[in-house]
């Protein structure tokens, strides 16, 4: 049943243009962009630096705004009926979340994929660890996913919906060091900097690209990671019945 | 068949539905009218288990709304609940695949439910092209997929051509032939008059009135007799029955139709009146759901 759901919604994805812009074309854009930017006038070892910071930051980045998408699934299919629709039918309400939720982890999972490649085609950046890459990936997509599937049910309307993302993406992206070296960012930033899963995830992206990841480390990042995932995760498991009643509503 | 016992739903401080009792026999087709906010869909959703905080019990074939019972209950909402990027046969697809169809046999029966909604032709379309006509067929047809036993229908013909609303009677009345049961919620009088055996009347939450279409005619429907004619006054035909005005004619309300209308031919005559217009008129479900309901503005 859930694999039903699934399916519609990555047809659906597929078609969508969109979703093509926010996913690849804006954060290749803003990659070049600002790799243009800040590679002006420094010789080639600090161009390569900044290269190899600007990549993974931005990757993070660009990750959290599928939270937009995601908000909208769920907000259209609440308002057009179709939450209320399912609950008629045998389908359990963990397959709907799962069917929903599933093709965005792939989305998402994609996309890191494909910049990490642009990445290196373009700029030859260095994959030093691509299995910690990878694993990285995936627990980063599991985490932003699982994020964005509870506040697509907190959230009332799309506009608040997108309104929180752009708050969570680039206030993180900045507290977090993506778009400058978080040593330069006042103490108490760099505390906050610790709860947030950017830091982690750009930290350890950066490590495993460079060849250094220390075990322990990856498995703090990795733990952290997970657990933000997990705790957003039930989050959205108790605030379901509330979103179906507004559906149904 | 479908029963309903001393259902009760509450919204915050409001009352949606009062204490509902009604059983819908099996290979019926049972109308639910109502005036808006009366308390239709509601029921429907507490019937398709889309609310299930209710007081009450509600059972079909004795047994209590479940996922085992969902197989065996087709949902047609009132929205239209469609993807409206995939093509019809994905829409048939997926509420197929939810129900638990696979292979041969949903690819078997999408074909049979597109020639049913007489989409087959549109099959590989993208519902984004259909006219609402055919969104509202398609919206049928997803709720038979499964083939259930009970369908529940809220408004399936809101906001489409007479054609296609031509098309969707002739699907009910072969689901009916089929043995289906249909539970069918419309604002339209002569749409429940025209497909329903049995009806229940709702009005602010509560049951007014349920029982058979003809009975309920016979019981609180008057006949009347329509007369248009030059140089007639309300006052002349007060004698046979209650009169009120309909634009340039005059309608004559009145339990002994036939034999008031003997007599006004008779006085027509006598009194050398010209009549272009007089003929006796059929009671209507409508005039069942005044008399019941009151006419005034419910929202």
């Amino acid at each position: 049943m859930m694999n039903a759901v699934m399916i519609v919604e990555l047809k659906k994805h597929v078609q969508d243009k969109g979703l093509v812009f926010w996913i690849f074309l804006l954060p290749i854009l803003f990659t070049v962009l600002f790799i243009a930017i800040f590679t002006s006038g420094v010789d080639d070892a600090m161009r390569q630096e900044v290269i190899q910071s600007i990549v993974p930051g931005y990757v993070v980045m660009f990750v959290f705004f599928i939270m937009i998408s995601m908000v909208q699934v769920f907000i259209k299919d609440r308002d057009k009926g179709v939450t209320a629709r399912l609950a008629s039918t045998p389908l359990k309400s963990y397959s709907y979340l799962l069917g929903k939720w599933l093709p965005f982890m792939f989305i998402v999972l994609f996309q890191i994929i494909v910049l990490f490649l642009f990445g290196k085609v373009v700029y030859d950046i260095s994959l030093g660890e691509p299995i910690i890459l990878l694993i990285l990936s995936l627990f980063i997509t599991f985490t932003v996913t699982a994020i964005g599937l509870a506040m697509s049910l907190i959230v009332n309307t799309e506009n608040m919906g997108i309104a929180i993302t752009q708050i969570i993406a680039l206030g993180g992206a900045m507290l977090s060091g993506l778009w400058m070296p978080l040593e330069m960012l006042p103490d108490f930033m760099q505390t906050i900097a610790r709860f947030l899963p950017q830091y982690w995830a750009h930290q350890s992206f950066q490590d495993a690209m460079a060849g250094t990841t220390q075990a322990s480390e990856l498995f703090q990042t990795l733990g952290v990671l997970l657990a933000i995932g997990l705790a957003a995760f039930s989050i959205a498991i108790i605030r379901y019945p509330y979103f179906l009643k507004r559906a149904v509503n | 068949m479908l029963t309903i016992q001393n259902v009760t739903k509450h919204y915050e401080k409001a009352e949606a539905l009062k204490d509902i009792s009604m059983a819908v026999p099996e290979g019926t087709c049972y109308g639910l009218v109502g005036p808006n906010g009366a308390g239709k869909s509601t029921l429907i959703k507490m019937i398709t288990s889309i609310i299930r905080d209710y007081e009450g019990k509600i059972e079909f074939n004795e047994q209590r709304i479940s996922d085992k019972t969902k197989q065996k209950l087709g949902y047609v909402p009132q929205d239209i609940v469609l993807e409206e990027n995939i093509t019809a046969s994905g829409n048939l697809y997926l509420f197929g695949r939810i129900y638990g169809l696979k292979g041969n046999k949903l690819a078997q029966r999408t074909k049979e439910v597109l020639a049913l909604i007489g989409l087959s032709e549109r099959s590989k379309d993208k519902v984004s092209t259909f006219s609402g006509g055919m969104k509202r067929r398609l919206n049928i047809g997803c709720a038979l997929m499964h083939n259930p036993e009970l369908i529940i229908m809220d408004e399936p013909t809101v906001g489409i051509d007479p054609q296609s609303r031509q098309y969707i009677f002739q699907m009910i009345e072969e689901l009916k032939t089929a043995g289906k049961t249909v539970i069918y919620a419309s604002h339209y009088m002569e749409e429940v008059e025209r497909l329903c055996d049995d009806v229940a009347f709702l009005d602010r939450g509560e049951l007014i009135e349920n029982g058979l279409v003809s009975e309920l005619l016979q019981q609180y429907a008057i006949p009347s007799i329509y007369i248009k004619a030059d140089h007639i006054s309300a006052e002349q035909l007060e004698s046979y029955g209650d009169v009120s005005q309909e634009k340039d004619a005059f309608l004559i309300y009145t339990e002994e139709a036939l034999s008031a209308m003997e007599n006004l031919i008779s006085y027509c005559r006598e009194k050398k009146i010209d009549v272009e217009r007089l003929e006796l008129v059929r009671p209507r479900l409508e005039d069942v759901f005044f008399r019941l309901t009151g006419s005034n503005l419910r929202d």
